[in-house]
């Protein structure tokens, strides 16, 4: 009896554990990167600058063509500055998911699976990397595209926070993503061919408006790579007033759904790799 | 330091492996094209069988060395008495907790040391991955500082406590990774290979803090080595493995005495020699030579003068030389 009213105060004490550690690994990592400040300036603006003439390129093609597929060039933008805003949401927190390989070909995982936690959550803090660079990118094209629709009535103001929403729930499909094409790696060890394929070349794809690709392809990049949940869908609704006010509870469901269905994925993985070894 | 509490505790094993087997499946292809692609969808396995059927039972408060050749099931054992592989049959128990079924629990009771790898954080300073790590655990701040500050005099922390882990030489970040181990207070530590790749001033530190956390602290240590003098120093108990099985299962003393240190003499006569009859039971003849012979001897048993005595009586002596068995001859001894 006293067992079941002490497991939710216990679960809350190390979920509040587990966050103080987080918040000391973010101050720690900072103050680390602070001790190399040129270092640190110079990478962020070199990302800043190769990121934004990743943009400059699409934009100049939009320029040429006005507009692609009846999406015009600021549209186009904020589809590129959501989805880098989940992207460094997701790789701030989720690097070392994302360089799982190493973990395996090295053996470090063994490291993980001696401490008292979850091997995920044990993962997951050994890095944390500040992305200045793509977050100088994402607010200055999101800001270029917001100053262009809000001149031209197309949005209010009511768009921020609809979108803040949409970039939140598309980390954590991005993030679903990553940990599942990871968990692959329990099988195959390598990894980083199928993340070309499921993050990087999805997360490129995923920049220009779905419709211009065949049907077949659009509708992977809703389901089996859900990429386009990340900014596309969300912008039909926020920019176009198209599908329903009921976006964003169906955004939260499939961010969830995707979670868990990595997670359990994830377990899995996990099981096999205890049980084989390295 | 209270070195009395070991007999009060509760008698229970601190470790116990019961009839422990690891074996692993690997596909089996042909070569030829698409060998890698191949290998995915393969429904042959060729199976190797890493550790059959060991088990043992440490005490608490005992200092174990675990030893035998690479490849011999080493670090498959540890790896499954830590919780970190399943094993395929047997069981572990770690002070009565499996750490396959509770592993988390288990976790917070052990620490675990890679000479291989480090748990710090690389790019951080030292102190800074003992601030996680002690969240990681739950440790208090107060404890952790206590204990921080017994280690810091014991394993010279202090003078790399600001450096990142990255610019440490492997002797410092050996002990700071052993110290790490240790910060939350676990009554078992298993250590693989802690010596590896170190110079002697280096060892002779571990050893000295490894013998304190043993004597003083009463914390129960299984290590992995390769170096026959962390085992002769620090373990009063020894096991061997060997091609997956448990061979040897004693103390230093047995051991020795089992393999009763079985010394190479080459000697050189002038004018060649002449093998008695009859002659010492400890000496027997390894190589026959047209003017050198090599017998094997039991210094335990015979004192090397005797045997030397003997030995000029079968011919007249020009040289003499002493191979002393090294680790792996030792181990191969064991084997047998």
């Amino acid at each position: 009896m006293t067992q079941s009213t002490q497991m939710p105060n216990r679960t809350n004490r190390a979920i509040r554990r587990y966050i103080k550690l987080y918040l000391l690994l973010i101050r720690t990592s900072i103050r680390s990167r602070m001790q190399y400040r040129f270092n640190f300036a110079l990478g962020s603006i070199l990302a800043a600058l190769i990121q934004l003439s990743e943009f400059l390129m699409v934009a100049i093609v939009l320029a040429k063509f006005g507009a692609v597929q009846g999406w015009s060039v600021y549209e186009i933008g904020y589809l590129f500055a959501v989805m880098t805003f989940s992207k460094t949401l997701y790789r701030t927190f989720g690097d070392e998911v994302h360089h799982l390989e190493s973990y395996l070909v090295e053996g470090e995982l063994d490291q993980l699976l001696t401490k008292p936690l979850p091997v995920l959550l044990s993962l997951m803090p050994r890095s944390f990397r500040l992305m200045l660079g793509e977050v100088i990118q994402g607010t200055a094209i999101m800001i270029w595209a917001f100053g262009g629709m809000l001149g031209s009535g197309q949005i209010t103001w009511w768009a921020i926070p609809q979108t803040v929403f949409a970039i939140l729930t598309g980390a954590v499909v991005l993030f679903a993503i990553g940990l599942a094409t990871a968990t692959c790696g329990f099988w195959t060890t390598r990894i980083s061919m199928l993340q070309n394929m499921t993050e990087d070349a999805a997360q490129t794809a995923a920049r220009y408006p779905l419709t211009l690709y065949p049907n077949w392809m659009g509708g992977l990049l809703l389901t089996a790579i859900p990429v386009g949940l990340v900014n596309y869908l969300p912008a039909l609704y926020i920019l176009r007033g198209e599908l329903g006010i009921w976006v964003f509870p169906l955004l939260a469901a499939a961010a969830c759904l995707a979670l868990l269905l990595a997670l359990r994925f994830w377990t899995f993985g996990m099981s096999k790799y205890q049980s084989t070894g390295s | 330091m209270n070195t009395t509490h070991v007999g009060q505790r509760t008698e229970q094993a601190a470790i116990e492996a019961i009839n422990l087997c690891k074996s692993f499946r690997t596909p089996v292809v042909a070569g030829g094209k698409f060998a890698g692609v191949r290998s995915l969808f393969s429904r042959e396995y060729k199976v190797k069988e890493a550790v059959q059927d060991i088990g043992f039972t440490v005490k608490s408060g005992e200092f174990v060395g675990y030893i035998g050749p690479n490849g011999a099931g080493k670090s498959t054992t540890i790896k499954m008495l830590t919780g970190i592989l399943h094993p395929s049959s047997g069981s572990v128990r770690l002070a009565g907790v499996d750490p396959h079924t509770d592993r988390r629990r288990c976790a917070s009771k052990i620490g675990v040391v890679f000479g291989q790898r480090s748990q710090l954080w690389w790019d951080l300073p030292v102190k800074d991955s003992y601030d996680i790590l002690a969240h990681m655990y739950g440790v208090s701040d107060k404890d952790k500082n206590r204990r921080l500050d017994e280690f810091a005099g014991l394993l010279d922390l202090n003078e790399f406590w600001d450096t990142p882990v990255r610019k440490l030489s492997l002797g410092q970040r050996m002990r700071a990774d052993i110290a790490a181990a240790m910060l939350h207070d676990p009554e078992l530590l298993f250590l693989d290979e802690p010596t590896i790749g170190l110079d002697v001033n280096a060892k002779r530190n571990i050893r000295g803090f490894l013998k304190v956390l043993n004597e003083q602290f009463g914390k129960t240590i299984l290590l992995t080595t390769h170096d026959m003098d962390d085992i002769e120093q620090l373990c009063r108990r020894v096991m061997v493995i060997g091609g997956g099985r448990l061979t040897f299962d004693g103390t230093t003393e047995e051991l020795r005495r089992k393999i009763g240190l079985p010394t190479q003499i080459k000697v050189t006569y002038r004018d060649g020699y002449r093998l008695p009859e009859e002659r010492l039971l400890s000496i027997h003849v390894v190589e026959l030579g047209e003017h050198t012979l090599t017998v094997g001897v039991n210094r335990q048993k015979t004192r090397t003068m005797d045997i030397l005595r003997e030995l000029g009586h079968w011919g007249e002596i020009d040289d003499v030389e002493m191979h002393e068995p090294d680790f792996e001859e030792i181990i191969r001894q064991v084997y047998m």
